[in-house]
Formats: structure tokens, C-alpha cells, sequence
């Protein structure tokens, strides 16, 4: 491989062009190749001395400026080498001096923003002396093995599904007894914190509800209404509030299954005293724009208000506008998505005739998944939307809705 | 046809820091007030400073109500226990999440185990939700859950609900009833809470928010990860037929789980 010099020469263009004239014939003639002309050697070129210093680019540059140049350019592969196998280390903690456990939520299966925030906080009391996390919840522990956990116990698959929130409370309190963990930490949800305090009445314990802040010598949470803070020694038992810890990224625990001595799911025991669970169906219109979790909306590009309203009742989706429209009195007030509206964080945001303008989609940026139907194909909607379809919002409608009847007595 | 005792604490203005009536316990007195029980009891527990503030209450059409008179920073569990032992009442009535002191949430539990019955929290309906067939000796709950979803299901034997802010709104506390309504202060022992006064306690000051930042790659992708909603990198059907598009949609909405 050859090494750029760090002394670049100095190009001289009339001494170029001058070496390379032929003088035979009626007029002067270029030599196509260029011929060596005589070299400034006291130009330095900064780039090729700043490229030869570089001694890693993975996380951020570093540069090492003592270096001679000789012998820069094995190192600085080596560095560039290493990074582009940006590889995780794996964390294996083989005997745990203790045991921190936490009980996720794993709502619908999934992995949740706030399972993810319990398994940080519990690496923080782990982390301090060489304990190791334990979660607990149902299905398998692959997905939580990024999250930081390093133990895991699968509840039965069966109670992902129903709400026996006595059973998952006994299974708790039996691993507690089982374990014997140093702390307990649930997501401070309405599920979790409901299991949450019944295992601390269970067990006659103290529980420091939507902690905020934690260390090993000191957890605080709010208290008297959000007014005060109230600190204290972490305690057995502990719920951790929404967003108080940044998930962990960039680590790669085991979430190995743990192995018991004797299976602690005897929740069967007693007969639950709460039974016959059903969802109940709601009126998706009944529910506030920050509450819902679909939610179709119209732009000014929507002229054919009677298939709207039908489109909304046939998808089950709340209805919903841009200014435009709510201004024109098509939809009332609180049904504007935006900047001067409600900012809302479905999950799905149907949209048909709206062009994006930044007040609009300042109020969709925590939507998941987008799909636009515009005629215009340079909107920014398009471009926000995860499916774009670039056609007349009153023929779509129209179309979807008898698909979704047909589909619907098929 | 039931026996119904509420427990209502003082509540604090989050602005100006006034005892006012607490928001979930008076929507738990204004559920009470609609089951029609045969007889309904009121306490509340607390030092004797509370008696002004529980006037509020006694606004909203209640006649008389119990006061458990405690010391200050007294823990409030055993005395009520021991009060709601002699009702023996079949449904008592909560809110979620007291405004003042610990606010923990533990006291519905705590009550709950004292006197042996079931927990549900979250409630927003007691009564037959739509279905008719009910069992005999189950009362019909309805909870709220989170995003607005409700869910209906029964409780068997006497239980402790607590109330979930959606829940009907209370009615408004009028003047005069309040000052003719009657409040029997019942002197009380209790232990005091050794937990909170080892808790070291001081002004909250708001936290930073947290926010989701990508972490890695350059001081741009970082930027744009921050700032931006979402690079469009979607699928994209340009002018397609109507049916076409439709078929999309439907696709879509179902891979997201959106559609059956
Ligand atoms: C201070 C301030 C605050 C604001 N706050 C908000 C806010 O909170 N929310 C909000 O929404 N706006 C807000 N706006 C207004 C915003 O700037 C835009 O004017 C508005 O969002 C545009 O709405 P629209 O996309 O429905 O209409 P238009 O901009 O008129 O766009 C209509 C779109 O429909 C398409 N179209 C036309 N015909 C059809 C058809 N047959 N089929 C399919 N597509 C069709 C067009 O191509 C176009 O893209 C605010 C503005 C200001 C100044
Ligand atoms: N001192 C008290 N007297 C009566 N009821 C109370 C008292 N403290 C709490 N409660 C009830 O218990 C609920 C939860 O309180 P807490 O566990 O303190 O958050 C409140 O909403 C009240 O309904």
C-alpha cells in the first residue's frame, strides 16, 4: 500500500504546462500525460498528516500527533478494523453476590418503553455490587437480554392473555420467599403497581411507590401530591415511575432461564376472588384524541364527509382533522391534530387529503405508523408516511369502505 | 340493598396548596351516592385541624360523616380497620391515590387485608355493565384501563374499589348543605408512622424530561434522530386504481393489528 507523502509538491500550472508544450509544427502541441516538474518540498499537506495521526474513528475520532508517519498507516487500519465490528460485549455474571428482581408488565407480549426503564433501574442497585437482574414475566427472555437482564423466570404462557392479577401477585410473593432478593421493582403501571401492592399487604412490607430516583443508598419519589420529596433508603419493595430512567442501550446481558429447585407458580391455591375479565367495546368517538389508539383524519383535500363518516365507523377509528376542516366546522374543535391542537400518540394515523404542513405534523411525531392518501405526490405527508397512496381521497373512501364490508361477511 | 362506606382524605390544590376536597374520593362519594345503599358510612381519619376541608363533602349530599381523630402523623390503617370491623360494610369505596401525605396508594390494600376481601382498582362503573346473566353474589365492575379502554368483570364477596379519575365527575359541593351537615368526631388511637418520619422530605423540583436519543453513529444522525418525526422511507403507490389503493390500506391496517 502506498502512504500519500505528507509533503505534498507544489503544483506550479504554467511549469506544467510548459513541460508538456511540443513546438513541431505550425502551432504548439500538449503532451496528454503530465511530466514531473520540479517539487516545493517545504509544502506541507494537512490532510495526509491529519489522516496519518488518526489512531481510532469508533466512538469519535482520537489523534496521535507524536507519531512518526512511518509507521501510521499499519495503526490506523488496525483502528478502522475494529471499527466496523462494532460487537457487544456479552456480561456474564456467573455467581451473583445478590439478586435484584423485576417484575415486568410485557403488555400484549411486547417489551414495553416502560419494562425497558424497570430492568435499567434494577441494574443500577445490581451494578453496585455485583448482583445480577432477575425479570420475571411471561414469554421468553431473548428480547430482554438488550434491555439487561441477566436471569430470567417465564411466567405460564396462559397468563398473558387474562386478568388474574390475585395469581400474579402470589407468583411474586413465592418468588420472593424462593429467591430472596435483595429488591423488588414493578413498573409503577396501572398493572404493575396493582400487583405491586399486593404483594407489599401480602408480605406487610413498605412500599416505596414511583421512585424517581435510585442509587444503592438512596431512593426518592414524590410525595403530598408531586409537592414534595421524599427520600430514603431504597426498600424491599419498589415501583418505578414512567420515564424517570433512560433505557440501557449498547449491552448484552444472558437472560439466561433461571433454574429453581421447586416450581413457585402455586398461585392455583386459592380461588380468585376477581373473575370473568372481558374487554368491553368502546365508542371510539367517545374517547379524547390523546387517549386513542386509531384515529382517522381528513384535510382540506376531503370534500365527501358522509364516506368519511362512514369510513370511521366501519374502521372503528376516532375521527379527527386538520385546521382546515375544523375551522370550515366539518369537525368540532377538539378533533384538530396539531401544533394549536391535541398532540396525540395513536398508534396508527389514517390520513386522507392532508398536505403536512409543520403545525400538523408537530402533533403526529409520536404516531407509529402513517398512511397517507393524497393527489399531490410531493405533500409532506407523503413523506412522513410509512404507506403512501397518491389518488382522490373520494374514491378510496368509498372503495375501503366496501372492502371492509365485504371482508366482514366473507 | 348494600352496605357502602367511603373513605375520603383531605385533598391539596396543586397550585396554591389549599385542603379542598380530594378529586378521586369525591367522585368515590358521588358513585356511592348513586348505588342508593341502605347505608352508607363516611370516614375519614386524620388530626382534628381536617374538620373544615371534610365540609366539602358533606356538600355534596351527604348528612353525616365519621371522623377518626388521630394525633398528628399518626399512621391512619388500624383505626379505620378497626372502625369498618363494626359496619362490616359489603363495598367499600376509595380513591386511587391520596393528594396529601405518603400517597402511596397502599391504603385501599392495607384496608382490604385488614378486613379480608378483594381488592379492584381503577373502578369506573359498579352495576351490571351490559350483560344481564350475572351470578348471584358478584357484583358487576367495570375498570378503566389505559388508552380508554375499558373492561368489565365481577367480584365475588365484599371488596375494596378504588376509583379511577374517568369515573362519572363529582357533583359540586353546595353551601348550605355543607354547614348543616353533620361531622361526629370518634376519638381514636393510633401508632404513629415511623416509615415517614425516617423519610427525609423537601421541596420537588421538576426533573428534565427524559428523553428517547439514539445513541452512536454521527452528531448529525443524532440531530436528525431528535428533531425529526420520522425519515419517510415508507411504501409509496402512485395513482393507483381506487380498489387498489383501498386493498393497501386494508393490508396495512391489518399487519398493525388495526383491523381483525
Ligand atoms: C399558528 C398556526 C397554528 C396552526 N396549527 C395547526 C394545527 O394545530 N393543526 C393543523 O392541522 N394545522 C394548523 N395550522 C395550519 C397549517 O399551517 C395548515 O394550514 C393546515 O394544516 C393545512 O391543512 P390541510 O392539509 O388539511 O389543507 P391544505 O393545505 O389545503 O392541503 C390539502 C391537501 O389535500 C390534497 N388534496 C386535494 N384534493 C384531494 C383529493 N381529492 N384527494 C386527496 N387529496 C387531495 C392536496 O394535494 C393537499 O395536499 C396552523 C397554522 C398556524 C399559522
Ligand atoms: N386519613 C384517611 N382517611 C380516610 N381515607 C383515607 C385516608 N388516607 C387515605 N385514604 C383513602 O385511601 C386512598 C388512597 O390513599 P393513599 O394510600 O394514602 O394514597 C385515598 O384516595 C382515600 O380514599
Amino acid at each position: 500500500m502506498t502512504q500519500p507523502s505528507p509533503v505534498r509538491r507544489r503544483v506550479d500550472p504554467r511549469a506544467e504546462r510548459a513541460a508538456r508544450t511540443i513546438l513541431t509544427g505550425q502551432r504548439p502541441r500538449l503532451l496528454p500525460q503530465p511530466v514531473a516538474v520540479a517539487v516545493n518540498g517545504r509544502r506541507r499537506d494537512p490532510r495526509a498528516l491529519r489522516a496519518a495521526a488518526l489512531v481510532q474513528i469508533q466512538p469519535r475520532p482520537r489523534y496521535d500527533w507524536a507519531r512518526d508517519a512511518a509507521s501510521a498507516g499499519a495503526t490506523a487500519a488496525v483502528g478502522i478494523g475494529v471499527a466496523a465490528t462494532p460487537a457487544i460485549p456479552l456480561q456474564v455474571i456467573a455467581e451473583p453476590a445478590y439478586l435484584i428482581l423485576a417484575m415486568l408488565d410485557r403488555p400484549g407480549g411486547e417489551v414495553s418503553e416502560h419494562d425497558r426503564q424497570v430492568i435499567a433501574a434494577a441494574r443500577l442497585l445490581a451494578d453496585a455490587g455485583g448482583g445480577a437482574v432477575v425479570t420475571v414475566s411471561t414469554g421468553s427472555g431473548d428480547a430482554l437480554a438488550e434491555a439487561g437482564s441477566d436471569r430470567h423466570v417465564a411466567l405460564p404462557d396462559g397468563w398473558a392473555d387474562d386478568y388474574v392479577p390475585e395469581r400474579r401477585a402470589a407468583a411474586a410473593s413465592a418468588l420472593m420467599a424462593a429467591l430472596s432478593p435483595r429488591h423488588i421493582l414493578f413498573p409503577d403501571s396501572p398493572d404493575g403497581g396493582d400487583v405491586a401492592r399486593r404483594v407489599a399487604a401480602a408480605a406487610g412490607e413498605r412500599l416505596f411507590a414511583g421512585v424517581q430516583s435510585l442509587g444503592p443508598d438512596r431512593a426518592t419519589r414524590q410525595s403530598a401530591g408531586g409537592s414534595l420529596e421524599a427520600g430514603h433508603r431504597p426498600t424491599r419493595l419498589m415501583t418505578v415511575a414512567v420515564d424517570a430512567f433512560p433505557p440501557l442501550d449498547g449491552v448484552r446481558h444472558e437472560a439466561r432461564p433461571l433454574d429453581l429447585a421447586a416450581p413457585v407458580m402455586a398461585g392455583e391455591e386459592l380461588p380468585p376472588r376477581l373473575g370473568g375479565a372481558r374487554r368491553l367495546a368502546v365508542d371510539p368517538d367517545a374517547l379524547s384524541l390523546s387517549e386513542t389508539d386509531f384515529i382517522l383524519s381528513a384535510g382540506n383535500g376531503v370534500t365527501d364527509w358522509q364516506s368519511f363518516a362512514e369510513l370511521g365507523e366501519a374502521l372503528g377509528a376516532t375521527r379527527a382533522g386538520s385546521r382546515v376542516v375544523c375551522d370550515a366546522g366539518h369537525l368540532p374543535r377538539e378533533r384538530q391534530v396539531g401544533a394549536s391542537g391535541m398532540v396525540v400518540s395513536a398508534r396508527c394515523y389514517l390520513a386522507f387529503g392532508i398536505a403536512g404542513a409543520p403545525q400538523h405534523l408537530q402533533g403526529i411525531t409520536g404516531v407509529r405508523h402513517v398512511i397517507a392518501v393524497n393527489t399531490d405526490l410531493h405533500a409532506e405527508m407523503i413523506k412522513r408516511a410509512d404507506l403512501s397512496i397518491v389518488a382522490d381521497a373520494q374514491a378510496v373512501m368509498p372503495a375501503l369502505i366496501r372492502l371492509i364490508r365485504e371482508r366482514r361477511h366473507a | 340493598m348494600l352496605d357502602v362506606a367511603v373513605l375520603l382524605s383531605i385533598g391539596r390544590h396543586p397550585v396554591s396548596g389549599r385542603a379542598r376536597r380530594a378529586a378521586t374520593d369525591a367522585q368515590a362519594l358521588e358513585m356511592a351516592l348513586a348505588l342508593r345503599p341502605r347505608r352508607l358510612t363516611a370516614i375519614h381519619a386524620g388530626p382534628p385541624t381536617d374538620g373544615e376541608a371534610l365540609r366539602a363533602y358533606l356538600g355534596m349530599g351527604l348528612e353525616r360523616l365519621t371522623h377518626l381523630v388521630l394525633s398528628e402523623g399518626a399512621d391512619p390503617v388500624e383505626p379505620l380497620i378497626a372502625h369498618l370491623r363494626q359496619f362490616d360494610p359489603s363495598l367499600v369505596l376509595t380513591g386511587r391515590q391520596a393528594e396529601d401525605g405518603e400517597g402511596s396508594g397502599m391504603l385501599p390494600y392495607l384496608i382490604a387485608r385488614g378486613l379480608d376481601a378483594a381488592v379492584v382498582p381503577d373502578v369506573v362503573r359498579i352495576g351490571p355493565a351490559d350483560a344481564p346473566n350475572s351470578i348471584p353474589g358478584a357484583a358487576d365492575l367495570v375498570q378503566a384501563l389505559p388508552r380508554g379502554q375499558r373492561r368489565a368483570l365481577t367480584a365475588t364477596g365484599r371488596f375494596v374499589a378504588t376509583i379511577h379519575p374517568s369515573a362519572p365527575p363529582a357533583r359540586a359541593s353546595a353551601y348550605g348543605p355543607a354547614r348543616r351537615g353533620v361531622i361526629e368526631p370518634v376519638a381514636a388511637q393510633a401508632t404513629a408512622d415511623l416509615f415517614l418520619s425516617d423519610c427525609e422530605h423537601r421541596p420537588w423540583r421538576p426533573k428534565p424530561k427524559l428523553m428517547r436519543v439514539k445513541r452512536g453513529g454521527s452528531a448529525l444522525d443524532r440531530l436528525k434522530a431528535a428533531t425529526e418525526s420520522k425519515s419517510g422511507k415508507g411504501q409509496l403507490l402512485v395513482n393507483p386504481t381506487a380498489e387498489a389503493g383501498a386493498l393497501a390500506i386494508y393490508d396495512s391496517l391489518v399487519e398493525q393489528g388495526m383491523l381483525p
